[in-house]
Protein backbone atom coordinates (compact mmCIF):
# COMPACT_ATOMS: atom_id res chain seq x y z
CA UNK A 1 0.00 0.00 0.00
CA UNK A 2 1.54 3.62 -1.12
CA UNK A 3 1.28 6.31 1.63
CA UNK A 4 0.06 9.30 0.10
CA UNK A 5 2.14 12.33 0.57
CA UNK A 6 0.38 15.27 2.67
CA UNK A 7 -0.67 18.17 1.23
CA UNK A 8 0.45 21.53 2.74
CA UNK A 9 -2.71 22.99 4.25
CA UNK A 10 -2.30 26.78 3.24
CA UNK A 11 -5.86 28.11 5.04
CA UNK A 12 -7.17 27.88 8.47
CA UNK A 13 -9.67 25.15 7.96
CA UNK A 14 -11.98 27.47 10.92
CA UNK A 15 -11.56 31.13 9.09
CA UNK A 16 -9.57 31.05 5.84
CA UNK A 17 -6.91 33.18 6.77
CA UNK A 18 -3.10 32.10 5.99
CA UNK A 19 -2.00 29.69 7.80
CA UNK A 20 1.68 30.72 9.77
CA UNK A 21 4.99 27.77 10.33
CA UNK A 22 4.68 27.31 14.37
CA UNK A 23 7.33 24.34 14.41
CA UNK A 24 9.89 22.67 11.82
CA UNK A 25 11.51 19.77 12.70
CA UNK A 26 14.88 17.71 11.68
CA UNK A 27 13.78 14.40 10.14
CA UNK A 28 17.29 13.48 11.05
CA UNK A 29 17.82 14.03 14.91
CA UNK A 30 14.19 15.19 15.55
CA UNK A 31 15.45 18.84 16.93
CA UNK A 32 12.78 21.19 16.81
CA UNK A 33 12.09 25.04 16.16
CA UNK A 34 9.48 26.47 17.21
CA UNK A 35 8.49 30.44 16.33
CA UNK A 36 6.10 32.30 13.69
CA UNK A 37 6.82 32.04 10.39
CA UNK A 38 4.40 33.21 7.63
CA UNK A 39 4.54 31.05 4.50
CA UNK A 40 6.37 32.36 1.32
CA UNK A 41 4.25 33.90 -1.30
CA UNK A 42 4.69 30.61 -3.97
CA UNK A 43 3.47 28.51 -1.22
CA UNK A 44 0.33 30.50 -0.22
CA UNK A 45 -0.60 29.54 -3.76
CA UNK A 46 -2.72 25.91 -4.54
CA UNK A 47 -1.17 22.99 -5.21
CA UNK A 48 -2.35 23.71 -9.03
CA UNK A 49 -1.02 26.68 -9.30
CA UNK A 50 1.98 26.35 -7.75
CA UNK A 51 2.55 23.16 -10.14
CA UNK A 52 1.71 25.30 -12.82
CA UNK A 53 5.16 27.17 -11.98
CA UNK A 54 7.43 24.68 -11.67
CA UNK A 55 6.25 23.52 -15.11
CA UNK A 56 6.62 26.48 -16.49
CA UNK A 57 10.09 26.88 -14.97
CA UNK A 58 10.85 23.45 -16.45
CA UNK A 59 9.85 24.76 -20.02
CA UNK A 60 12.30 27.47 -19.75
CA UNK A 61 9.97 29.61 -19.86
CA UNK A 62 8.61 28.96 -22.74
CA UNK A 63 4.64 29.41 -22.97
CA UNK A 64 4.14 27.28 -26.39
CA UNK A 65 6.32 24.47 -25.38
CA UNK A 66 4.05 24.36 -22.21
CA UNK A 67 1.28 24.30 -24.15
CA UNK A 68 2.09 21.43 -25.78
CA UNK A 69 2.98 20.05 -23.30
CA UNK A 70 -0.07 19.83 -21.22
CA UNK A 71 -2.17 19.84 -24.57
CA UNK A 72 -3.87 23.35 -24.26
CA UNK A 73 -3.95 26.20 -26.37
CA UNK A 74 -1.60 29.38 -26.11
CA UNK A 75 -3.72 31.89 -25.38
CA UNK A 76 -5.56 29.43 -22.44
CA UNK A 77 -1.77 29.19 -20.80
CA UNK A 78 -1.24 32.74 -21.01
CA UNK A 79 -4.41 34.04 -19.54
CA UNK A 80 -3.65 31.01 -16.53
CA UNK A 81 -0.05 32.51 -16.18
CA UNK A 82 -1.65 36.18 -16.14
CA UNK A 83 -4.24 35.15 -13.28
CA UNK A 84 -1.24 33.75 -10.88
CA UNK A 85 0.79 36.71 -11.79
CA UNK A 86 -2.22 38.78 -10.62
CA UNK A 87 -2.58 36.57 -7.46
CA UNK A 88 1.14 37.16 -6.71
CA UNK A 89 0.91 40.35 -6.98
CA UNK A 90 -1.87 40.53 -5.17
CA UNK A 91 -0.46 38.23 -1.87
CA UNK A 92 3.09 40.71 -1.95
CA UNK A 93 0.94 43.65 -1.42
CA UNK A 94 -1.04 41.84 1.92
CA UNK A 95 2.01 41.26 3.47
CA UNK B 1 -17.28 16.73 -27.57
CA UNK B 2 -19.39 19.77 -25.51
CA UNK B 3 -15.94 21.53 -25.16
CA UNK B 4 -15.33 20.64 -29.50
CA UNK B 5 -18.48 22.23 -29.73
CA UNK B 6 -18.99 25.17 -27.67
CA UNK B 7 -14.96 26.40 -27.03
CA UNK B 8 -12.23 24.79 -28.85
CA UNK B 9 -10.39 27.57 -28.40
CA UNK B 10 -9.10 26.24 -24.81
CA UNK B 11 -7.82 23.04 -26.43
CA UNK B 12 -6.34 23.52 -30.24
CA UNK B 13 -3.41 25.45 -31.43
CA UNK B 14 -3.93 28.64 -33.64
CA UNK B 15 -2.78 26.95 -37.04
CA UNK B 16 -5.54 23.76 -36.17
CA UNK B 17 -8.19 26.18 -35.94
CA UNK B 18 -7.18 28.75 -38.40
CA UNK B 19 -6.77 25.82 -41.08
CA UNK B 20 -10.21 24.57 -39.88
CA UNK B 21 -11.63 28.07 -40.19
CA UNK B 22 -10.37 28.65 -43.56
CA UNK B 23 -11.85 25.51 -45.01
CA UNK B 24 -14.92 26.03 -43.18
CA UNK B 25 -15.04 29.26 -44.43
CA UNK B 26 -14.63 28.28 -48.43
CA UNK B 27 -17.14 25.45 -47.87
CA UNK B 28 -19.45 27.42 -45.77
CA UNK B 29 -19.76 30.15 -49.13
CA UNK B 30 -19.86 27.24 -51.39
CA UNK B 31 -22.80 25.82 -49.74
CA UNK B 32 -24.50 29.40 -49.23
CA UNK B 33 -24.23 29.57 -52.83
CA UNK B 34 -26.12 26.30 -53.77
CA UNK B 35 -28.87 26.93 -50.87
CA UNK B 36 -29.37 30.27 -52.10
CA UNK B 37 -27.90 32.21 -48.87
CA UNK B 38 -26.77 35.58 -48.45
CA UNK B 39 -25.17 36.95 -45.01
CA UNK B 40 -25.66 40.28 -45.70
CA UNK B 41 -24.26 41.48 -42.45
CA UNK B 42 -22.93 39.64 -38.97
CA UNK B 43 -25.55 38.46 -37.72
CA UNK B 44 -27.55 38.48 -41.05
CA UNK B 45 -28.98 35.46 -43.15
CA UNK B 46 -31.29 35.41 -45.88
CA UNK B 47 -32.61 33.22 -48.83
CA UNK B 48 -32.71 34.51 -52.34
CA UNK B 49 -32.20 33.73 -55.94
CA UNK B 50 -29.86 34.94 -58.68
CA UNK B 51 -26.86 34.59 -56.68
CA UNK B 52 -23.27 34.26 -58.37
CA UNK B 53 -20.51 32.04 -56.65
CA UNK B 54 -18.78 35.36 -55.32
CA UNK B 55 -21.71 36.81 -53.30
CA UNK B 56 -21.33 34.56 -50.37
CA UNK B 57 -17.69 35.00 -50.81
CA UNK B 58 -17.99 38.79 -50.34
CA UNK B 59 -20.42 38.78 -47.65
CA UNK B 60 -17.98 36.20 -45.44
CA UNK B 61 -14.96 38.49 -46.24
CA UNK B 62 -16.93 41.64 -45.53
CA UNK B 63 -18.30 40.05 -42.05
CA UNK B 64 -15.50 38.74 -40.96
CA UNK B 65 -13.48 41.97 -41.40
CA UNK B 66 -16.39 43.95 -39.79
CA UNK B 67 -15.80 41.85 -36.57
CA UNK B 68 -12.21 41.85 -36.74
CA UNK B 69 -11.68 45.51 -36.71
CA UNK B 70 -14.20 46.17 -33.95
CA UNK B 71 -13.15 42.65 -31.60
CA UNK B 72 -8.95 43.61 -31.67
CA UNK B 73 -9.66 47.24 -31.10
CA UNK B 74 -11.30 46.21 -27.78
CA UNK B 75 -9.38 43.53 -27.18
CA UNK B 76 -6.40 45.24 -27.39
CA UNK B 77 -7.90 47.97 -24.78
CA UNK B 78 -8.90 44.76 -22.73
CA UNK B 79 -5.65 43.14 -22.79
CA UNK B 80 -2.29 44.60 -25.10
CA UNK B 81 -1.48 40.88 -25.15
CA UNK B 82 -4.18 39.88 -27.68
CA UNK B 83 -2.92 39.03 -30.70
CA UNK B 84 -4.42 39.07 -34.20
CA UNK B 85 -4.46 35.39 -35.03
CA UNK B 86 -6.42 34.46 -31.71
CA UNK B 87 -9.31 37.10 -32.92
CA UNK B 88 -9.01 35.86 -36.67
CA UNK B 89 -9.44 32.03 -35.51
CA UNK B 90 -12.49 33.05 -33.01
CA UNK B 91 -14.45 35.02 -36.26
CA UNK B 92 -13.67 31.77 -38.46
CA UNK B 93 -14.84 29.16 -36.09
CA UNK B 94 -17.30 30.79 -34.68
CA UNK B 95 -19.32 31.69 -38.09
CA UNK B 96 -19.75 27.65 -39.12
CA UNK B 97 -23.13 27.93 -37.26
CA UNK B 98 -24.98 30.41 -40.22
CA UNK B 99 -23.03 28.49 -42.77
CA UNK B 100 -25.41 24.92 -41.11
CA UNK B 101 -28.03 27.38 -40.85
CA UNK B 102 -27.95 27.92 -44.82
CA UNK B 103 -28.91 24.34 -45.32
CA UNK B 104 -32.43 25.17 -44.29
CA UNK B 105 -32.96 26.16 -47.68
CA UNK B 106 -31.60 23.52 -49.35
CA UNK B 107 -34.86 22.36 -51.28
CA UNK B 108 -35.25 26.20 -51.78
CA UNK B 109 -38.47 25.91 -49.69
CA UNK B 110 -37.69 29.44 -47.87
CA UNK B 111 -37.56 31.28 -51.23
CA UNK B 112 -40.66 30.00 -52.86
CA UNK B 113 -42.35 31.01 -49.14
CA UNK B 114 -41.30 34.30 -49.36
CA UNK B 115 -42.18 34.33 -53.37
CA UNK B 116 -45.79 33.31 -51.64
CA UNK B 117 -46.13 36.55 -49.73
CA UNK B 118 -47.37 39.95 -51.56
CA UNK B 119 -45.22 42.78 -50.27
CA UNK B 120 -48.31 44.68 -51.20
CA UNK B 121 -50.69 43.16 -49.37
CA UNK B 122 -49.16 42.11 -46.22
CA UNK B 123 -52.37 42.15 -44.67
CA UNK B 124 -53.76 38.87 -46.33
CA UNK B 125 -51.11 36.47 -46.10
CA UNK B 126 -51.83 32.72 -46.10
CA UNK B 127 -49.53 30.04 -45.10
CA UNK B 128 -49.70 26.43 -45.90
CA UNK B 129 -49.56 23.83 -42.81
CA UNK B 130 -46.17 22.79 -43.90
CA UNK B 131 -44.95 26.37 -44.72
CA UNK B 132 -46.25 27.05 -40.89
CA UNK B 133 -44.60 24.09 -39.98
CA UNK B 134 -41.44 24.93 -42.03
CA UNK B 135 -41.39 28.51 -40.58
CA UNK B 136 -41.81 27.79 -37.03
CA UNK B 137 -38.60 25.24 -37.40
CA UNK B 138 -36.73 27.52 -38.95
CA UNK B 139 -37.43 30.15 -35.98
CA UNK B 140 -36.20 27.63 -33.68
CA UNK B 141 -33.59 26.31 -35.39
CA UNK B 142 -31.94 30.32 -36.20
CA UNK B 143 -32.20 31.46 -32.35
CA UNK B 144 -30.43 28.06 -31.39
CA UNK B 145 -27.69 28.52 -34.18
CA UNK B 146 -27.97 32.35 -32.84
CA UNK B 147 -26.48 31.42 -29.20
CA UNK B 148 -24.36 29.05 -30.57
CA UNK B 149 -22.96 31.39 -32.51
CA UNK B 150 -22.88 34.48 -29.75
CA UNK B 151 -21.27 31.67 -27.33
CA UNK B 152 -18.53 30.71 -29.41
CA UNK B 153 -17.45 34.19 -30.42
CA UNK B 154 -17.28 34.99 -26.22
CA UNK B 155 -15.64 31.72 -26.05
CA UNK B 156 -12.65 32.61 -28.32
CA UNK B 157 -12.90 36.39 -27.40
CA UNK B 158 -12.63 35.22 -23.62
CA UNK B 159 -9.89 33.11 -24.38
CA UNK B 160 -8.17 35.51 -26.63
CA UNK B 161 -8.00 38.57 -24.34
CA UNK B 162 -9.00 37.21 -20.55
CA UNK B 163 -11.84 38.89 -20.31
CA UNK B 164 -13.29 38.87 -16.90
CA UNK B 165 -15.00 42.42 -16.00
CA UNK B 166 -18.97 43.06 -16.64
CA UNK B 167 -17.99 46.07 -18.42
CA UNK B 168 -15.80 44.40 -20.90
CA UNK B 169 -18.41 41.92 -21.33
CA UNK B 170 -20.93 44.76 -22.40
CA UNK B 171 -18.49 46.47 -24.45
CA UNK B 172 -17.90 43.13 -26.48
CA UNK B 173 -22.16 42.52 -27.00
CA UNK B 174 -21.91 46.70 -28.32
CA UNK B 175 -18.75 45.63 -30.64
CA UNK B 176 -20.92 43.26 -32.24
CA UNK B 177 -23.49 45.58 -32.59
CA UNK B 178 -21.07 48.15 -34.34
CA UNK B 179 -19.38 45.21 -36.71
CA UNK B 180 -23.07 44.68 -37.53
CA UNK B 181 -23.60 48.41 -38.81
CA UNK B 182 -20.39 48.53 -40.77
CA UNK B 183 -21.17 45.71 -42.35
CA UNK B 184 -24.21 46.59 -43.68
CA UNK B 185 -22.53 49.92 -44.29
CA UNK B 186 -20.34 47.99 -46.56
CA UNK B 187 -22.72 45.81 -48.60
CA UNK B 188 -25.24 48.42 -48.91
CA UNK B 189 -22.19 50.85 -50.19
CA UNK B 190 -21.18 47.97 -52.56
Amino acid sequence: MQIKTPKLPIACPSCQESLHVSQLSCPACSTQVSGNYPLPVLLRLPADEQAFILQFFLSGGSLKEMASQIGISYPTVRNRLDDIIEKVKQLSSEE
Amino acid sequence: MKKLLLNPFEKYGELQLLAVGIILTVAGSILAFYCNARFDGVIDLHFGEGLILSDPFIDNAINIVSLFIFLFILGLIINTKTRIIDVVTTILIARVPFYLLSLVNCTNIMVRIQNNIDPANLYNITFSTLEMITLLVFGLVTILFLIWFVVLLYNGFKTATNIKQTSHKVMFGIAILLAEALSKIILFIL
